[in-house]
């Protein structure tokens, strides 16, 4: 039986023609046929039917049932994984050389190691499962373009795509399981035209490979409940009834079925068999860089701790290499073993990847950073990344004074003074076509796109201050005349009125002058209009 | 004859020998009766002015305006513009007003260090960096021996450094190359040159 389903791959026909579901009519399906989903869309001329064909899928799948362990395997020696289970640590899995031992799955953390003192044990770790998972999808990508996480320990690749590339079903396979054996991890493969029916008969544990549809339906019907991933509750409540296999279930009457169980599992049926469409997401690398560097014991020696860290920089750049990107921030976390990490931010003006460039930043911030205990481990943190802008060199013909006086550019200036003093307080300032004197202004920071200042001219009959106050000065009055210093001011132009500022509630009305003090510094002060009247002080004309 | 020479001159394919020479003249001030004193022609280049006033906004940016409006634009004699830093300055310089002077503001960098010695910092890192043209400070402090290193940065980047201190620091010795000290009148502004490396102290009344 298991035979007829796994279909060898047939010499000289890497896609089928047969299109998915075209087989007999299923008993419980009625009258709805695969078909008619795709044509019931955009019902198309009679004549052009039959050159419509739905593209053939295949799916491999690989469920990983030892996962925690092989995530967790360290060294070479037996190893098993253990999980808290009420209060006790128990066995979860164990490698060979541990089960040869007559460690079992179940057993007692302690037990086990009365049988094997040797045996190392791990706490099982779902974030390292699912990272190792990860690391798995990315190194399969070199398979498929489709590359799909499902659950905790299933991968799905489309791969009707590659067979050709690949020479083939055959020739594919090898190459996906020894390289799988290579990296340490056992999987059950399964392949199959539709991802559900791959993934169940992943986990049923045959290794089956079905290429053409119509072999789907009857491979299905005999997998067990279990490897359905249907709740243990409505499992029980199947088996009760008798129903033990997919093909029981089909055999159900479906409005009963749907009113009893709920359309979610029907539909589940559905998709497995290829009876409706079932749209996958495609697994995306993370375009952030995250790497850790653990130490065996703390250490205070801090060149010792820069050197890590250009390791780390050095890392991320090979990282953004191959993508091409860049990035404009990262953060360097330093962990003790008791308290909070101490965390180190980096920005830079434009997308960068260079670690020489990073590290020069990093080292003008490092010399001040404070270590309050001795540090475990270092963290490097990347930023998002963003396509590299390449800059062409310019061929300078002026010699001396062109080109060899440039130390750095102004954007790594920038960096270097943000690196020390902090991104808030380095700034370029721009121009806003407005008429009150305190919004015709903005500074911008430099991490900005500081390509998009205004080209507005000021009209040059306005005479306005080089130095702005950041907020108006009061001014005592004076008979009328403003008072700066004890002094009366002398107004020895003006006055120039602006007014309104309705639209955001920020109205103004002011008379401004140009005041003279004894001493001759001219200074640009407004009289207030709209309340009660006062002199005030808003600038200098320096 | 010379308009001809002149048109030959400025063809980009010409290299001319006297660029190499090292021999920077004076950056002219703008006001012709203060280059008259300044060695040079004007103010000088690739190095360190302290101006010294008995408050700010007296005048003292007024004075610079002219020769930080010929750094931030393109001339055929430079190939880019430079940069112009503000470091520390005690308010806002208000971009309408510096654009009316003709300050390209997409080539002006702002810095407000926390303290007194990352003012300093700041200033010859911009000094030294080759990029900025013009490097504006106001210290808290500048003993003898920051003032030397800040002449050094700007040799080094071929940057001009002006530094504003309040009139308490004429009697402080100073590593600058020109020390101006700066009264205002109603009628204009009194330029007292108090140092000036190859020239002479003079005082100096110009309308501002």
């Amino acid at each position: 039986m298991k035979r007829r389903a796994c279909t060898p791959p047939a010499l000289g026909r890497d896609v089928a023609p047969t299109p998915v579901g075209a087989q007999q009519a299923l008993p419980l399906v009625g009258a709805r046929r695969a078909g008619e989903p795709r044509s019931g869309l955009r019902p198309s001329p009679a004549r052009r039917a039959p050159t419509v064909v739905p593209a053939e899928r295949l799916w491999f799948c690989a469920w990983l049932p030892n996962l925690p362990l092989e995530a967790a395997r360290k060294g070479d020696g037996p190893t098993a994984v253990v999980e808290e289970q009420q209060g006790v640590h128990r066995i979860l899995l164990a490698d060979t050389q541990a089960l040869t031992a007559g460690v079992m799955p179940g057993q007692a953390a302690n037990a086990a190691l009365a049988l094997l003192p040797t045996l190392q044990l791990e706490e099982r770790s779902p974030l390292r499962e699912q990272q190792a998972l990860e690391s798995l999808a990315g190194w399969f990508e070199r398979f498929s373009s489709f590359v799909s996480i499902v659950g905790d320990d299933v991968l799905l690749l489309e791969i009707a795509g590659s067979l050709r590339l690949f020479g083939g079903l055959q020739a594919l396979r090898k190459k996906m399981s020894s390289g799988l054996r290579q990296l340490g991890f056992t999987a059950a493969p399964a392949i199959a035209p539709t991802p559900l029916a791959a993934t169940w008969l992943a986990r049923s544990g045959r290794r089956v490979c079905i290429r053409d549809a119509a072999n789907l339906p009857r491979a299905v019907r005999r997998l067990p409940l279990a490897c359905l991933d249907w709740p243990s509750a409505l499992c029980e409540a199947l088996t009760d009834m008798g129903v033990t296999t997919v093909g029981d279930c089909l055999r159900l009457p479906r409005e009963g079925f749907t009113r009893r169980f709920g359309a979610h599992c029907l539909l589940q049926l559905d998709r497995a068999l290829g009876l409706l469409p079932d749209p996958r997401q495609s697994w995306r690398a993370p375009e952030r860089f995250h790497a850790d560097y653990e130490m065996t014991e703390e250490q205070t020696d801090r060149e010792l701790l820069l050197n890590i860290c250009r390791e780390l920089l050095e890392a991320h750049e090979r990282f953004l290499l191959v993508r091409q990107l860049g990035t404009q921030r990262l953060s360097f976390s330093f962990f003790h073993l008791r308290g909070p990490a101490t965390e180190l931010r980096l920005g830079c003006a434009l997308a960068e990847r260079s670690a020489d460039r990073w590290f020069e930043l990093l080292g003008i911030r490092f010399e001040r950073l404070v270590l309050p205990a001795p540090v475990i481990a270092v963290r490097l943190q990347g930023g998002l990344t963003q396509p590299l802008q390449a800059e062409s060199g310019r061929l300078q013909l002026r010699g001396k004074r062109g080109s060899s006086r440039r130390r750095f550019s102004i954007t790594q200036l920038a960096e270097r003074l943000i690196a020390r003093i902090g991104d808030q307080s380095v700034q370029s300032a721009t121009m806003v076509a407005e008429h009150r004197p305190h919004y015709a202004w903005r500074s911008q920071s430099l991490l900005a796109d500081w390509s998009s200042s205004t080209r507005d001219e000021p009209p040059s009959y306005l005479r306005r201050p080089l130095w702005m106050l950041p907020e108006p000065a009061r001014l005592s009055d004076d008979g009328g005349y403003p008072v700066h210093q004890g002094r009366r001011l002398q107004l020895v132009d003006g006055p120039e009125r602006l007014e309104t500022g309705w639209w955001d509630e920020d109205g103004i009305s002011r008379d401004y002058y140009t005041a003279q003090e004894a001493d001759g510094r001219q200074l640009w002060v407004f009289r207030n209009r709209s309340r009660e009247p006062a002199w005030y002080l808003h600038g200098y004309f320096g | 004859m010379s308009s001809s020479l002149d048109k030959l001159l400025e063809n980009p394919r010409v290299w001319r020998g006297c660029d190499q020479a090292g021999c920077r003249a004076g950056l002219a001030s703008g006001y012709p009766e203060l280059d008259r004193y300044l060695p040079g022609g004007g103010w000088p280049p690739d190095a360190l002015t302290e101006i010294l006033t008995a408050h700010y906004g007296i005048g003292e940016l007024r004075l610079l305006m002219p020769a930080l409006a010929k750094l931030s634009t393109a001339t055929p004699e430079q190939d880019e513009p430079g940069w112009i830093a503000w470091v520390a300055p005690p308010f806002q310089p208000y971009p309408p007003a510096l654009r009316q002077y003709g300050i390209d503001l997409s080539r002006m960098l702002i810095v407000r260090p926390g303290d007194a010695g990352e003012t300093l910092w700041s200033a010859e890192q911009a000094l030294s960096s080759g990029t900025c043209a013009a490097v504006l400070l106001w210290p808290e402090t500048l003993d003898d021996q920051a003032s030397r290193r800040l002449q050094l940065a700007a040799e080094q980047g071929h940057s001009w450094a002006i530094a504003f201190r309040p009139l308490s620091a004429r009697r402080q010795p100073s590593a600058a190359a020109l020390r101006l000290e700066l009264k205002s009148s109603g009628q204009g502004m009194h330029v007292h040159i108090l140092k000036s490396r190859g020239g002479r102290p003079a005082v100096v009344r110009t309308r501002l």
